[in-house]
């Protein structure tokens, strides 16, 4: 067992935040614009990921096509050199890969208008070039910004943060050192709501300490999404700019 | 490890919030890993200083909204040479070498624990890390340490340079945490001092500053600066590598030179080609220069034998072992051997040289032979009396601790008023001496004192340590007393503020509520709604004589079917120890009380057990009931587990109980329940033996206090009546209703106890006796077969062999121990001395721990509350089961100890000549058990015969002949046999500890 001093008694963590503090969350989109209809790429800590959706288009198979709605694609591209350590396989076909690509279709089927576009498909490709715990939160994150740089009406900004509970404290949005030592939850905010379109519970959690660690994962989620909007609106402003300048 | 440094970009992200990266390598398993971690830095941590106004207003809340408390006083302590107030802060070596003295609470004020130095304690020695962690948390207002996050805070937060290393990096970060706290307290006159034995490091901090912003001193320096300093100066601990005294302790080197250690890549190595072994060594109790490893890959331990050997190892230390050739093997040896008695006139001051056989380092084996060699060793366990020996070659861990012993007087030079270096003998036998420099060795003559070891360099003989504190003079009950508390590692202080502060405020005065569905006791306790009352129950309790915590209490009820409705009603422990406070925490640490002949050393506060929990007659009481219905065959129809509030009728000793029960007059409701009640033991405890369980003896015995001058009367063996097996039989039965159903609750987690069925290898020796001299045996192929063969070892002509073989075969058994049920599969949760699948501790959580547990378990799996995530943490339960464990062993140890002294003291007036009984047979003395003190002792060939060397002994035959010293005829001397001793309690010369001494008649 690790002997870290996960949560010192003086109220600090591993990495020196605070228990309610979020880690570096910088982003920016429309990066890969040749490539992509909506890009965008993530830093939430030492996360780095790269988002691409290509659609709405005409599905590749006949079968992915819904007369009624827009099918969602999520593929999931973990590089072998994201972890510390070089990984062997390509965790391509891993069941928890398949998972993790599951459960951001259905996080993202509620928010995207998919009936808007129907008979389309909407391809969602995520490469995540580095890891340091709280993947599935920065993928959400890095899911959303793509999708409104690709201009798909969605109802409301998705907001992820993986939040852990260490004896009685909750720690908001963990790194990979504090996600090993103790059981976690990914939250997936709506908007600036308390809906919750995703909360996923991998470990055992007790019921009685899950409300502390929602309400703060939620408060976490409301400022990611913040910061996504501020990054949003910047890059709106400039691309306005630009189009009235030419 | 250098790498090209290229320093890590620092980025702001907020006010007061920076984010840097943190790159490392690591290398593992010979690859090498680079880490990069993000390291954020911050300008709210506070100094913590009482003096500083600044700070107080940059602190944030913690996640339970608490500001943190300043700590450091505005007047700390002056100290002469210009320095003035002061603030201490420490270095890494410091602590790890002296946190005994850091304890002291006569020195060491107002101190700064900079987090690096916190990091590499922690690296270097978790139980220090552990007592500094409990230093800072509970010294408030008396030491008054703090932890200061100096990595943290983006002022006192330092890169590697480029080719640095990472400890100079470390040294650099402890003293910019000096030079920082050395400029913000400037404006308030506090004077820093930094006290590290690091020269270099004080040499740097020196050369760095000119203007001496801060003060560096070493440990001797420091201390000698305080104003208590001659008492203190005797508790700096004694290392060679101290400038204690610049002559470099000449007197102490020798041409004595133990084999250095293994490197640890040579240990890693050798541990994977399985050439090397790690285990913990156990020293022999009866030779301190032989010591035994159990190792998974051999079937028995193999032997480490003499001092070279044993290179410097401690009983219980985790060591690395390499095998020795053939020709080095050996039985285990035959002969006794103490080393009080080794080498007496050994010179603390000049080791003289040891001529010991040194071949070992002259025979080169390759690695291929030894696995060759260690094959041989596997086989030769199975076959030949010859066991494999061992060297040690390394110590992974040191069990080292605090040891209680006293000083040899020999070694004492009393015309000598100053510092001289002496030998304090260990009241532990297994232990050498420990050599200590001390001013007041004439004093501390004739008393029972603490030492604590330091080290045990290559070229000395014994091992170094230094004098901590005395207990008083040998002999005293409250040194002996205290003694066998401290060397059983029993917890015996009075318990803390914070602890008390838990206990119900109302005191004495607490009551149950009148009436359950009181509106204004239900919103007190919201739990209250659920408990059960069962104040019209016939409830007795029946316990020793005396008793005051009383932790059960029973009662029967004929229902109208015709069965009958049983309950056990356990003290409601947990009603008041509310998992995560102060007194569950001390509770959990002590793990079970620990009873002495004259003393008790409670786990809870007095408040509690001996009152609020103690099911005491004619008052309402919480408790925990155990509810059966059973039938006339005592089956159990129906069980049932509630919460409820009891009025005991009445608090019945066993004899009480047993005179009621027996009084045929008596026809009240309460007797009849209590006849009922030994009607269904009896039926009980039938099934049981019927089913296998055990009926083992041990040579218990109580010793009668005088009552008013508590000195110490007779002895007596403990005697059993009925009502004792009543009591015992029902919480038996609850303990096993109550495993089924927190298991069944918490599969992974229960609080279980289970008992390993012996390893036939453990039984060789007496079943090889038993065969050999009265063509008898023991069958091992299942309890039952063990208690019916048990039942058969009778010798008509001697009604006490068979209890004799009962207490040997208890010593042959496996210990049963605490586990969480995710440890073991079910098969192995059996318990094999009760012969049941499951079992667990339920019915005194007054006096441990894992009963306390069970009962959390039991009602969070009724649903009255839910359970506690500490016992639904695999890991948690499992350091808990740990610690219950050896605390367990420790308390028997410690009662037992107790019992020995005491029937010492008894003995001491009355020489006796009694009857004994011959258990073990060595190559120069005999084993024998006196059953009426319940003592045994070593007899001494030189004690039995004049002529030494004609004696024969005989290890086929279990047998010692010799010429008897009285009668001058030849005497043979088998194992089981009856002798009579003459018994009589001697004061050892050496070791002034008293001891039974037995002489064959």
């Amino acid at each position: 067992m690790s002997r870290l001093e996960i949560y010192s008694p003086e109220g600090l963590r591993l990495d020196g935040r605070r228990w309610n503090e979020l880690r570096r969350f910088e982003s920016s989109i429309n990066t890969h614009p040749h490539a992509s209809d909506g890009s965008s790429y993530l830093e939430q800590g030492n996360n780095k990921i790269i988002t691409l959706v290509k659609g709405p288009k005409e599905p590749n198979t006949r079968s992915q096509l819904d007369p009624n709605k827009a099918t969602l694609r999520v593929t999931t591209n973990i590089t072998q050199f994201s972890k510390f350590e070089r990984s062997k396989s390509s965790h391509k076909n891993e069941r928890r890969v398949l998972e993790i690509q599951t459960s951001l279709v259905r996080t993202f089927e509620k928010a995207i208008m998919l009936h808007i576009y129907p008979r389309t498909m909407i391809d969602i490709e995520v490469h995540v070039l580095q890891q340091d715990g709280g993947i599935m939160g920065s993928l959400i994150n890095g899911i959303t910004l793509a999708l409104v740089d690709a201009g798909i009406a969605m109802w409301e900004y998705i907001s992820g943060v993986t939040v852990g509970l260490y004896d009685t404290t909750p720690l908001l949005d963990v790194n990979s050192l504090e996600e090993n030592a103790m059981s976690s939850v990914t939250l997936g905010v709506v908007g600036k709501s308390e809906k919750l379109s995703l909360l996923l519970v991998e470990d055992k959690i007790p019921l009685d300490r899950l409300e502390s660690v929602l309400a703060i994962g939620i408060a976490g989620a409301h400022r990611i999404r913040d910061l996504m909007d501020q990054e949003l609106r910047k890059h709106a402003k400039k691309r306005v700019k630009h189009a009235s300048s030419n | 490890m250098s790498t090209s440094t290229v320093v890590p970009p620092r980025k702001r992200l907020s006010e007061g919030l920076t984010v840097t990266q943190k790159v490392f390598i690591r290398s593992r398993n010979g690859g090498a890993t680079k880490i990069v971690r993000e390291h954020y830095l911050r300008n709210d941590i506070p100094c913590l200083s009482k003096a500083c106004d600044s700070c107080q207003e940059i602190v944030v809340p913690d996640a339970s909204n608490q500001l943190p408390k300043f700590v450091l006083s505005e007047l700390p302590q002056p100290l002469p040479n210009g320095i003035g107030k002061h603030y201490v802060v420490l270095d890494t070596n410091i602590i790890l070498l002296a946190i005994d003295l850091l304890e002291n609470p006569d020195c060491f004020f107002d101190v700064i624990v900079p987090q690096i130095v916190l990091d590499e304690v922690r690296n270097r020695s978790y139980p220090v890390y552990t007592r500094l962690r409990t230093l800072c948390r509970d010294s408030d207002d008396k030491k008054r340490f703090i932890v200061f996050h100096n990595e943290f805070n983006e002022n006192t937060f330092i890169t590697r340079r480029e080719n640095e290393t990472i400890n100079d990096r470390n040294d650099r970060a402890i003293r910019k945490t000096c030079e920082w706290y050395a400029s913000h307290l400037t404006k308030h006159g506090i004077k820093i001092v930094l006290v590290s034995n690091d020269r270099l490091n004080r040499e740097a901090a020196q050369r760095k500053q000119e203007n001496q912003a801060y003060v560096t001193k070493s440990l001797f320096e420091y201390v000698s600066l305080l104003p208590n300093a001659e008492d203190i100066k005797d508790l700096i601990p004694n290392t060679d590598s101290t400038e204690l005294s610049d002559n470099k302790d000449e007197e102490g080197l020798s041409e004595f030179v133990f084999p250095e250690y293994y490197s640890t890549a040579r240990i890693m190595g050798g541990i994977k080609n399985g050439v090397l072994y790690q285990g913990t060594i156990q020293i022999s109790e009866y030779n301190f220069l032989e010591g035994s490893i159990s190792l998974p890959r051999f079937s028995k331990p193999v032997l480490v034998v003499g001092q070279k050997n044993l290179n410097r190892a401690f009983n219980g230390d985790q060591v690395v072992v390499e095998l020795l050739p053939e020709s080095e093997w050996k039985a285990p040896s035959s002969i006794a051997m103490d080393s009080e008695h080794f080498d007496v006139n050994d010179n603390p001051d000049v080791d003289e040289s040891e001529e010991l056989t040194d071949k070992t380092n002259s025979i080169i084996i390759s690695d291929k032979q030894r696995r060759l060699l260690a094959r041989d060793a596997i086989h030769a366990q199975k076959s030949k009396k010859v066991q494999p020996t061992a060297r040690v070659v390394a110590v992974t861990r040191r069990s080292w601790r605090q040891y209680v012993g006293q000083i040899a007087p020999s070694s004492v030079d009393l015309k000598n008023g100053g510092t001289q270096n002496v030998f304090v003998i260990l009241m532990n036998k297994c232990l050498p001496k420990i050599r200590i420099r001390t001013r007041r060795a004439v004093e501390l003559l004739d008393k029972r004192i603490v030492i604590s070891v330091d080290s045990w360099p290559t070229t000395h003989k014994y091992p170094l340590g230094h004098f901590v504190r005395d207990l008083g003079g040998i002999e005293t009950v409250e040194a002996e007393t205290e003694a066998l508390l401290l060397e059983h590692d029993v917890e015996y202080r009075p318990f803390s503020k914070k602890v008390l502060e838990c206990l119900p405020k109302e005191g004495h005065d607490w009551k149950a509520p009148a009436d359950l569905r009181d509106l204004e006791a239900n919103s007190k306790d919201p739990l209250l709604k659920n408990r059960k009352d069962l104040r019209d129950r016939l409830i007795c309790s029946i316990d020793p004589p005396g008793c005051v915590d009383i932790d059960d209490a029973l009662h029967a009820k004929k229902l109208p079917n015709g069965n009958w409705e049983v309950g056990v009603h356990i003290a409601d422990v947990t009603h008041f120890v509310k998992p995560g406070s102060a007194v569950d925490a001390e509770a959990a640490s002590r793990g079970t009380s620990v009873y002495l002949v004259d003393k008790r050393i409670d786990m809870l506060p007095m408040l509690l057990g001996t009152d609020l929990c103690s099911l005491k007659p004619y008052v309402d009481r919480y408790a925990f009931s155990v509810i059966w219905e059973l039938d006339d065959n005592a089956d159990i129809v129906n069980v049932d587990f509630t919460k409820s509030v009891i009025r005991s009728r009445e608090a019945f000793s066993y004899e009480q109980a047993q005179i009621r029960i027996d009084n045929l007059e008596q026809k009240d409701e309460l007797t009849l329940g209590m006849r009922a009640l030994l009607n269904f033991s009896i039926k009980l405890k039938n099934k049981r033996l019927a089913a296998g369980a055990l009926n083992l003896a041990s040579p218990e015995v109580k010793v009668h206090m005088d009552s008013e001058t508590s000195d110490p009367g007779e002895v007596e063996i403990k005697k059993l009546l009925a009502t004792n097996s009543l009591v015992e039989e029902f919480m038996l039965l609850a303990n096993i209703s109550v495993a089924r159903k927190i298991y069944d609750a918490f599969p992974q987690t229960a609080m279980l106890r289970r008992h390993a069925a012996p390893p036939a290898t453990n039984f060789e020796i007496l079943n090889e006796m038993l065969q050999r001299r009265k063509g008898m045996s023991i069958s091992l192929e299942s309890s039952k077969a063990l208690a019916d063969s048990l039942d058969r070892c009778e010798d008509p002509k001697d009604p006490y062999f068979n209890t004799l073989v009962r207490i040997m075969s208890t010593r042959c058994m496996m210990a049963a121990q605490y586990f969480y049920s995710g440890a073991y599969s079910y098969p192995d949760f059996k318990h094999y001395g009760l012969a049941v699948d499951i079992y667990t501790h339920f019915t005194s959580p007054i006096r441990r721990y894992c009963d306390v547990v069970a009962h959390r378990q039991l009602a969070g799996a009724i649903g009255y509350e839910p359970l506690s995530l500490v016992h639904r943490d695999k890991h948690k339960m499992d350091m808990i089961c740990r610690n219950i464990n050896k605390r367990h062993r420790n308390a028997q140890f410690a009662g037992r100890a107790s019992i020995e002294y005491y029937v010492g003291q008894v003995m001491r007036n009355n020489e006796s000549t009694e009857s004994g009984y011959v258990i073990k047979v060595f190559n120069n003395g005999i084993v024998v058990l006196v059953p009426k003190f319940g003592v045994e002792g070593l007899i001494r060939l030189e004690n039995l015969t004049n002529d030494v060397n004609g004696a024969e002994y005989d290890e086929v035959e279990f047998k010692l002949s010799f010429k008897d010293k009285n009668s001058g005829k030849i005497r043979d001397v088998y194992v089981f046999d009856n002798v009579e001793v003459q018994v009589k309690s001697v004061l050892d010369p050496i070791t002034s500890k008293r001891k039974a001494e037995l002489l064959l008649k």
